[in-house]
């Protein structure tokens, strides 16, 4: 369970995000939608411990990111939203760095790499420096470094962003095959199809102040989830 | 006009970002103390040196010698860096995208590129130029015109040795760009220029013996060479119109020359060396297990010989070095004869038995001013969120580029260190020093590197070169390397000329220098991790 408790986060003079509070449940795909600027990449910056916050806290499955930061990151998977990796680096270093930082057995490593290069299409490009890829290329090896040590808690700021229609379509197939084993998603997205088709709970915010925060149900009614976005943006 | 004002506003904003005084923001103002202090402290050095160096010629009518010595080296150290600075400061930058998309013409890119490197070594080369013209003017009665010739002399100087660096940048970028290795081949193709560069400047330095007596041909063998360097004391010793309106117009009419002969080449070696090889051993991928700190290591190395200004600028203080003990080893009786004066009652012998200290001191040079670590938080750039989302603890991360860094540099000095061993007779006593300040001083410059990047990090650098030679945190720690240095040669030669026995002045050296290592690991364990988490992307 991720608990996050009325985080405030400033730049200098200016508050980035306010007084945020919500929990997202296991087992759950949650949403996090927002106009550009409005500060969804800060939270998620805030909750995989890249930056620190001023005030409030967030507990990853009741562990302090402030207090026990690596615990917390141990559990997780982050996937950036302009996946800037080591440009030098061959694709297939890069993951096994990823995972000698997460301590990943040979065994898992070696089924999980395997499994996601496959699924991504991108098995002949392993050898590849990253350097060479394509956004999408880059972003379906910051997905396969994440997954490769089966995250409890899987974090991604706009992870649809720059791939092909199939790899977004395995990429949704592997978010529910995460929840089905009780496991967390929470991303950002403009997609705001896609977040009202796979989602079970979303949250709203708007210049730095969560406005809404519920089940897809709650939050849409009977409207699609882009009309409520647009009114709540008005 | 104003499209060339602006562009060239909006390239040298985040360059001249720490020289902005006006900041309300406190910590902003604290970080800019310490380059105030090192800036005036290196000044303070280059005013005593000029002043030793004018003090036997005042009277002879050679004062201009100084101007000539100061003019020579700092125009040397230009090409020397601009070498291999050139390649990575004009080619494959971040913002290319951006200003080749532009309606502007590729020259004017070009010139943008040229500008910022002339820009940041106008005020490098102005840190040794002032304080010996300075020196210069207090010491000769000089007009106006001197004043005239000079500063429009500190403006034109950096340009010649900017276009033969940005040239010989170009030819080493195209060169290697056909190599399917471009990294390692560019590296190769630089430090064989900069051996040859170094070579002739090396010869240079033999004529530099006896000062007042051959102060004139060393000015007429500098001034027959360099044209700039002739003009510039005509100018400033019998100042003439005629010969100012000339050198005015040589310098400008070259640096546009340099601009239109280079932008005819400059798009089509960019994109080759933007081009990267890929599809070798497809499917053919090895999965391989590390634990995470040497994992962490293999990863720094990657980074370090990926970037060919980041090696040549570090293996060319070693090269120095490893060089310099083999020279010495090999031609010890020449070298330490032209030490040796006439009237001089010094021989051969008792130099040789000044070598530890020799070495101790080399060693404190080579390490001190050879940081590595000054540019490893600046050169992750945004990939830095990457490692503050790992969970791996701060300190060990800190840890590991200090641990790559002392890894390149101690097996070169050890090397260094053999060679003088096994020409020279060092005691038991002197090589357990010797091996130990070996250890002990690359750590020492290594910890101040990162705390000095920790504190003054670079994160959005369009290229290498801005990060491992024109950020704050690289020339903050050139700066404390000078500083420790000239201060650890003072002390090695106070402490020579006194009666205390050699072996206990390069002990002394090594227990201080522990304990410096000792503060800073303290330092680093109470402040690093505190910095590292405060450097946001």
């Amino acid at each position: 369970m991720i608990e996050i408790k009325n985080v405030t986060k400033k730049y200098g003079d200016k508050t980035a995000i306010s007084n945020i509070s919500f929990n997202v449940n296991d087992g759950e795909i949650f949403a996090f939608i927002g106009h550009n600027g409005a500060g969804k990449t800060t939270l998620i910056k805030s909750i995989v411990g890249i930056h620190d916050f001023d005030e409030g806290d967030i507990l990853i499955n009741g562990k302090s990111i402030k207090t026990n930061s690596i615990e917390c990151k141990k559990e997780m998977a982050f996937v950036p939203d302009n996946p800037e990796l080591y440009e030098n680096m061959k694709a297939i270093d890069f993951i096994n760095f990823m995972c000698d930082m997460y301590e990943i057995s040979q065994e898992t490593r070696e089924i999980n790499i395997k499994k996601y290069a496959k699924l991504f299409e991108i098995e002949n490009n392993l050898n590849d420096t990253i350097n060479s890829f394509s956004h999408g290329m880059k972003q379906k090896i910051a997905l396969i470094s994440a997954l490769a040590h089966d995250p409890k808690v899987l974090i991604m700021d706009e992870p649809f962003v720059g791939l092909d229609p199939k790899a977004v379509f395995d990429v949704k197939e592997i978010m529910n095959e995460m929840i089905k084993e009780g496991k967390i998603i929470f991303f950002s997205t403009h997609i705001l199809d896609v977040a009202e088709k796979l989602c079970s709970r979303v949250a709203i915010i708007k210049k730095g102040e969560l406005v809404k925060v519920g089940s897809m149900e709650e939050i849409k009614g009977d409207k699609s989830l882009e009309k409520v976005f647009l009114e709540l943006e008005k | 006009m104003n499209k060339v004002l602006s562009l060239i506003k909006t390239c040298m904003s985040d360059n001249m970002n720490l020289f902005r005084v006006k900041t309300k923001n406190q910590s902003e103002k604290s970080k800019k103390i310490l380059p105030i202090v090192l800036f005036l402290i290196i000044f303070f050095y280059m005013w005593s040196f000029a002043s030793m160096i004018i003090e036997p010629l005042v009277g002879t009518g050679k004062e201009f010698v100084l101007l000539t010595l100061f003019v020579c080296f700092t125009s040397i150290m230009t090409l020397v860096e601009g070498i291999y600075k050139s390649s990575s400061l004009l080619f494959n930058c971040k913002d290319d995208n951006l200003l080749l998309s532009l309606p502007i013409s590729k020259s004017m890119v070009l010139f943008i590129r040229i500008f910022k490197f002339y820009v940041f070594e106008l005020m490098y080369n102005s840190l040794f130029l002032v304080p010996a013209m300075v020196v210069y003017a207090l010491n000769v009665s000089v007009g106006w015109t001197y004043y005239l010739a000079t500063i429009v002399a500190i403006l034109l100087l950096p340009i010649i040795p900017i276009i033969i660096s940005c040239l010989l940048g170009g030819f080493i970028s195209m060169s290697s760009s056909s190599f399917k290795n471009k990294n390692i081949a560019q590296i190769i193709i630089t430090m064989a220029i900069l051996l040859l560069v170094f070579y002739g400047s090396f010869n240079l330095q033999g004529y530099i013996d006896n000062l007042a007596n051959t102060a004139t041909s060393i000015h007429e063998k500098i001034t027959q060479i360099y044209y700039p360097a002739k003009a510039y004391i005509n100018l400033a010793t019998n100042f003439n119109i005629g010969e100012f309106l000339l050198f005015l117009g040589i310098h400008i009419a070259l640096f546009a020359l340099s601009i239109v002969v280079l932008s005819k080449k400059y798009f089509s070696v960019n994109s080759r060396v933007k081009s990267v090889p890929t599809g070798s051993h497809k499917g053919d991928y090895k999965i391989k297990t590390n634990t995470p700190m040497k994992s962490l290591i293999k990863k720094e190395l990657n980074r370090f010989i990926n970037s060919p200004v980041f090696v040549t600028n570090a293996a060319f203080g070693l090269a120095i070095f490893l060089v310099g003990c083999v020279l010495i080893s090999v031609r010890f009786e020449g070298i330490a004869n032209s030490f040796i004066m006439e009237d001089d009652t010094i021989s051969i012998q008792s130099i040789e038995s000044f070598i530890p200290i020799i070495l101790f001191g080399f060693i404190c040079f080579t390490s001190l001013m050879s940081s590595i670590t000054s540019s490893m938080i600046s050169l992750e750039g945004k990939s830095f969120s990457i490692l503050k989302s790992l969970p791996i603890k701060p300190f060990k991360i800190i840890l590991s580029k200090v641990l790559t860094a002392v890894l390149i540099m101690i097996p070169i000095i050890l090397i260094g260190d053999i060679v003088m061993f096994i020409r020279f007779k060092f005691n038991i006593f002197e090589i357990i020093i010797i091996l130990l300040s070996s250890i002990v001083l690359p750590l020492v410059a290594e910890t101040i590197g990162i705390l000095v990047n920790l504190k003054y990090p670079k994160m959005d650098a369009e290229n290498d070169t801005e990060v491992v030679k024109q950020s704050m945190s690289s020339m903050i720690s050139v700066f404390i390397g000078m500083v420790l240095t000239g201060l650890t040669g003072i002390g090695l030669v106070v402490c020579a000329f006194s009666n205390i026995h050699k072996d206990l002045i390069i002990l002394g050296g090594l227990l201080v220098y522990i304990l410096i290592y000792v503060l800073l690991l303290i330092h680093l364990n109470r402040k690093s991790v505190k910095k590292f988490n405060s450097i946001n992307v």
